[in-house]
């Protein structure tokens, strides 16, 4: 799935330019690092992807989708195609591990049978099989953030979208999850992952995005980030 | 068919998460649809009550004693007034001897008064006692007509309570159909708070509003059902006791109550579906604003 801003800005009000006039294309299969300080716009222009925010100005396309012209009947169609995973995890946290791996597929009707060897495939691929019965809350933040990802994997997307995945882990737990992402990359999925982690960053040498109040200063192929 | 599935088991996970607060809507729209139950039952009856009155209700017109008078002509222009439902035209003759069959063993002392004294007369039945009063001013303007006589405080009153019934019932509907539907909303309304970060979630991962909806108006669509159901049984429980101890007391209302038992069972069904589809059209516009709000983006 490419992706392509064309002029985007986003304006929050009363006046808060959060993009102002970006123009990036991201093609099918690429790994691409959103960098930059905290304000500068990267969860903006990754919920711009998602669809949780409109542009105001400019065209996000992604695959065959103008998401400002989207009608809402089909955003989810769009989404099921978009694995995200983001800083906070957002798990219910009524269920278990398990529960809510497999419920990002019941929300599509996919056959019991079918979400129960799915849901052991992702979990094992993320090495949490034997904590599968557990609520978040008994899970640390890396085993949450895995979870997150093993969501995210579950409908199988061509567009994976991490907005700051390794920000509450340490270095250990954060590279584990790095792996699981180029993991992904290797198999054809886009990857779109924002971060201030310059190690993170500079370790794996892929395509650099930076931003900075808003505006694309820097989009490099093996860049590195020195903050 | 796995749709449906997983919609079910997700209103079976809603009702037994906030089990407290159903409960309570359950008992609320219970109580207020019995109360709308028993003031509609109220209402039909004393509806019945008074139409039977309404339709005994007779207005008299005695014509002046004119030998000229042609009787066949005001009896078409009487019978063409708007009020009228039915009446009998009769003769002095047949009068005097309906008098004397009503009077019995004394009717001897209508002998002593000499010539029938009686002359001409209209027995006239109304639809509604509202209709009374117009009827007789209009028979009053009638040249030919001498005297009309008519039980006139008692058409008062009727008209009166026919009225004040009708509001009253109609208050009593209102406002219990708005007080379980304030219920049912409520309590829906909370449900979707307490998970409304798992509705974000849930269409971030590419659930349809549908999808996500459904859980929650089955949920509100059978409180309200289940509510009309506990409902219509209370009302079985007391219409036929309270009926029978009515029949028993007051058995000149016999024939004026509803009493037929298929009436008050397809009354209660009519009453459970009436639930069912205040819960579901109350569910369905807090859900529907709700998860508007929460999905629409910025």
């Amino acid at each position: 799935m490419n992706i392509m801003f064309s002029g985007v800005s986003k304006i929050f009000e009363p006046d808060i330019a959060a993009l102002v006039d970006i123009n990036i294309n991201i093609e099918q299969g690429e790994f691409v690092y959103i960098i930059g300080q905290t304000g500068s716009g990267k969860s903006t222009l990754l919920r711009l992807i998602t669809r949780e925010l409109l542009p105001s100005r400019g065209t996000v396309a992604v695959g065959d989708f103008d998401l400002r012209r989207m009608r809402s009947a089909d955003v989810p169609y769009y989404r099921r195609d978009v694995g995200l995973v983001a800083q906070d995890f957002r798990l219910i946290q009524t269920l278990t591990v398990y529960e809510n791996i497999a419920f990002a597929m019941e929300a599509m009707s996919v056959p019991k049978r079918i979400v129960a060897e799915r849901t052991k495939d992702v979990i094992n691929q993320v090495g949490l099989w034997r904590r599968r019965n557990m609520r978040p809350a008994q899970l640390s933040g890396g085993e949450q953030q895995r979870v997150a990802i093993a969501r995210a994997l579950a409908n199988s997307p061509s567009l994976f979208i991490a907005d700051e995945p390794t920000g509450n882990l340490d270095f250990h737990t954060a590279a584990e999850v790095m792996k699981i992402l180029f993991a992904i990359n290797s198999a054809g999925v886009t990857v779109v992952m924002s971060t201030h982690n310059q190690s993170i960053v500079n370790a794996s040498r892929q395509r650099v995005i930076e931003l900075d109040n808003g505006r694309l200063i820097r989009d490099e192929i093996g860049g590195t980030y020195t903050g | 068919m796995t749709t449906l599935k997983y919609i079910l088991r997700d209103t079976w996970r809603l009702i037994v998460h906030h089990w407290v607060l159903g409960l309570l809507t359950l008992i609320t729209a219970g109580v207020m649809l019995w109360i709308l139950g028993v003031t509609t039952l109220f209402s039909l009856n004393l509806e019945n009550l008074l139409t039977r009155l309404e339709s005994e209700l007779v207005v008299q017109a005695y014509l002046v004693k004119d030998n000229t008078i042609n009787i066949d002509s005001i009896s078409e222009r009487i019978q063409s007034l708007e009020y009228v439902y039915r009446m009998r035209a009769w003769s002095p003759s047949d009068s005097l001897a309906k008098l004397q069959e009503k009077m019995g063993s004394q009717s001897r002392a209508l002998d002593m008064i000499g010539d029938n004294p009686i002359p001409w007369n209209f027995e006239i039945h109304v639809n509604s006692a509202r209709d009374v009063e117009p009827l007789v001013k209009a028979l009053q303007a009638m040249p030919e007509v001498e005297d009309v006589v008519y039980a006139g405080m008692v058409v008062r009153r009727i008209s009166a309570l026919s009225r004040i019934s009708s509001r009253v019932a109609f208050v009593m509907f209102m406002l219990s159909v708005i007080i379980t539907a304030l219920v049912v909303y409520n309590t829906i309304h909370i449900s979707l708070y307490s998970r409304r970060e798992e509705i974000g979630i849930m269409y971030l991962v590419g659930a349809t509003r549908s999808y996500i909806a459904t859980p929650f108006v089955l949920e509100g669509t059978l409180l309200a059902l289940l509510g009309a159901i506990i409902a219509a049984g209370g009302i079985v429980a007391a219409y036929f006791p309270g009926i029978a101890f009515i029949q028993s007391n007051l058995p000149f209302l016999h024939s004026s109550l509803i009493t037929e038992q298929g009436i008050i069972w397809r009354f209660c069904a009519l009453l459970a579906g009436f639930g069912a589809t205040l819960g579901w059209v109350c569910s369905y516009l807090v859900v529907a604003r709700f998860i508007n709000a929460i999905t629409k983006p910025e």
